[in-house]
């Protein structure tokens, strides 16, 4: 199977983070492959290695996330592009989608990987808006991920359990976390990346976005609260208590 | 005059909480801009629901009924929303947040030349774009977001459960029976299975009470007080990220913000250190109860009553107090 995974560069939500002026203030140079497309690779690399095939990774940020793309081919993907935009270009998820749309039409991929959200939106839109654009089947939110012959067997975390999906191929599929826990490139991948080719193509011509970030906010605290004291008996007693007064029992 | 449509979800043969809540929300932007509020349900028995659309203040309610709703493949929801969509001409659109609804939203909004925004914490319409408070960055920070779609297109938004208070303002709708046949050619794919999840009888989404288990719940004995905690106040159980990649707990029930988001009125935080991810998951319920043996553990910051003790020790006199409560 020849996959593409299309991957983001994101801040690494786990480094100290600000507000100042409506803008989020963060080191630069903290960033790192979003964590659910690290999955997506990882599952990639996984099924091709047992099935055969090799793995694309496709990438648009500006020219710091080619460290990224060098990221993907050290965990064994064959092949980058990166689609190099502007520091401060303006994308929304349907930008974003439109641009691997374009970029993908007339590959022939039989399935195009993706994780289901970036660490940085949280939208979580691209994935099926890019499986609309080039028009595949396509299923979200995958868990587990196996092949068949021509198909893809999905299991996606649904709203009352497991769904298992077949797609047949080409199709799209965005992958949860909880899919793998991805590879730390070692050394030989490390050098093997080196010799492979980033296909670098600047974007002219972005297409335009309909949302807007006006600004960032902190996130609305909760009233603050009261710890109960006393032996257990007794604190079951004031919560049950607090609870009946509520009228929520 | 402009039209916002509230899609109304339904689970378990009854529509959701966090739809009405949702409806609500239209209904009140409906009135501020002098829009008409109409819903639209997909069902194999969609006309059965207009009523309780009605009753939550949809002046009309597009009934989609196909046994292809019953299911969980993207095609059939994407085609019904779309002919709805076109019939009704909606400026807004508005779903409530859930793993079937982010399956389509993108591509619903690129099916409709629309814009989308998902998961927002708060929203109403200015000026005709829609203007939207959503969390980022692993919900650390609120990004305030603003979407405009092109002429003729919707903004499509999903909310996240909580955000909003249900309140009824009945009114007898008009039921639009839209006939829908799902074209198989343009299914292509398959559902094998669903594996439900086992678990509690009670819909983590939609629960009144929740009961999470985090890392403190260590053993089959502390699985035992959680079911029995959950049992004696009819709650659904919900789990930590770590507790569900123990095994001890399924994933259908991880709270959190890659996992379900729950607003009950009362949240028994069992054991759970209150990461962030995980508060950005319940931080909705209207009461939170929070049982740790460390009393630095963070969901102390965000719980209502805080119990810093050994769960052990704690749950046992807490399920005998509730049972007393229950029995007089």
């Amino acid at each position: 199977m020849k996959f593409c995974v299309c991957i983001k560069q994101v801040p690494d939500v786990s480094a100290p983070i600000q507000i100042r002026g409506g803008e989020l203030v963060m080191d630069a140079g903290r960033a790192v492959l979003n964590a659910y497309d690290a999955s997506a690779v990882e599952e990639a690399l996984v099924l091709t290695a047992a099935h055969g095939g090799e793995v694309d990774v496709l990438l648009i940020g500006p020219e710091k996330a080619a460290e990224t793309v060098r990221k993907a081919l050290a965990m064994g993907a064959a092949r980058g592009t990166h689609l190099v935009v502007a520091d401060d270009a303006e994308l929304d998820s349907g930008a974003v989608s439109a641009l691997l749309a374009r970029h993908l039409d007339g590959h022939a991929y039989d399935v195009i990987a993706t994780g289901k959200q970036a660490q940085d939106t949280d939208a979580g839109l691209a994935g099926s808006m890019l499986a609309e654009r080039l028009g595949l089947p396509y299923a979200t939110n995958a868990v587990g991920l196996a092949a068949e012959d021509g198909t893809l067997v999905v299991t996606r975390q649904g709203d009352a359990g497991q769904e298992i999906i077949a797609l047949p191929t080409p199709c799209l599929v965005t992958c949860s976390n909880d899919m793998n826990d991805p590879r730390i490139p070692n050394l030989k991948g490390i050098m093997a990346a080196k010799k492979k080719t980033i296909d670098t193509q600047p974007v002219a011509d972005l297409p335009a976005a309909s949302v807007r970030v006006l600004r960032y906010e902190p996130v609305p605290s909760r009233e603050p609260g009261q710890k109960l004291d006393g032996e257990p008996t007794e604190q079951a007693a004031a919560v049950v208590r607090k609870l009946h007064d509520a009228s929520v029992l | 005059m402009p039209t916002i449509l509230s899609y109304v979800a339904v689970s378990g043969g009854k529509p959701t909480r966090a739809s009405f809540e949702v409806l609500t929300r239209c209904r009140q932007i409906a009135e501020a801009q002098g829009w008409d509020l109409a819903a639209v349900v997909l069902a194999p028995d969609a006309e059965t629901f207009a009523e309780a659309a009605g009753r939550y203040g949809a002046a009309t309610v597009y009934a989609v009924s196909s046994p292809d709703f019953d299911h969980a493949l993207n095609p059939p929801v994407l085609a019904a929303l779309t002919t709805v969509i076109e019939l009704a001409q909606p400026a807004v659109v508005a779903f409530p947040s859930s793993e079937g609804v982010k399956d389509v939203l993108g591509a619903l909004a690129v099916r409709t030349g629309g814009a989308a925004l998902a998961d927002v914490a708060e929203f109403d319409v200015s000026d005709g774009a829609v203007e939207a408070l959503r969390p980022v960055m692993a919900a650390k920070f609120m990004a305030r977001t603003r979407a405009e779609a092109g002429d003729g297109s919707p903004v499509l938004v999903s909310v996240r459960s909580g955000s909003y208070t249900d309140e009824e303002a009945p009114v007898q709708p008009t039921v639009e029976t839209v006939v829908f046949e799902s074209d198989a050619s343009t299914v292509r794919q398959t559902l094998r299975e669903v594996v439900a999840a086992a678990g509690g009888a009670v819909d983590l989404s939609d629960a009144r009470v929740v009961v999470a288990a985090g890392r403190g719940v260590k053993d089959d004995e502390g699985k035992r007080l959680v079911e029995e905690l959950a049992e004696v106040t009819g709650a659904a159980i919900g789990a930590s990220r770590a507790v569900v990649e123990s095994g001890m707990f399924p994933a259908t029930a991880q709270i959190g913000q890659t996992g379900k988001v729950v607003s009950p009125d009362v949240y028994f935080a069992v054991g759970v250190s209150g990461a962030i991810q995980h508060v950005a998951g319940m931080t909705n319920s209207r009461i939170i109860v929070a049982i740790n043996s460390n009393p630095d553990a963070p969901i102390f910051d965000v719980a209502t009553y805080g119990i810093v003790g050994d769960l052990y020790k704690v749950l046992p006199p807490l399920i005998e107090e509730l049972k007393k409560a229950n029995a007089a």
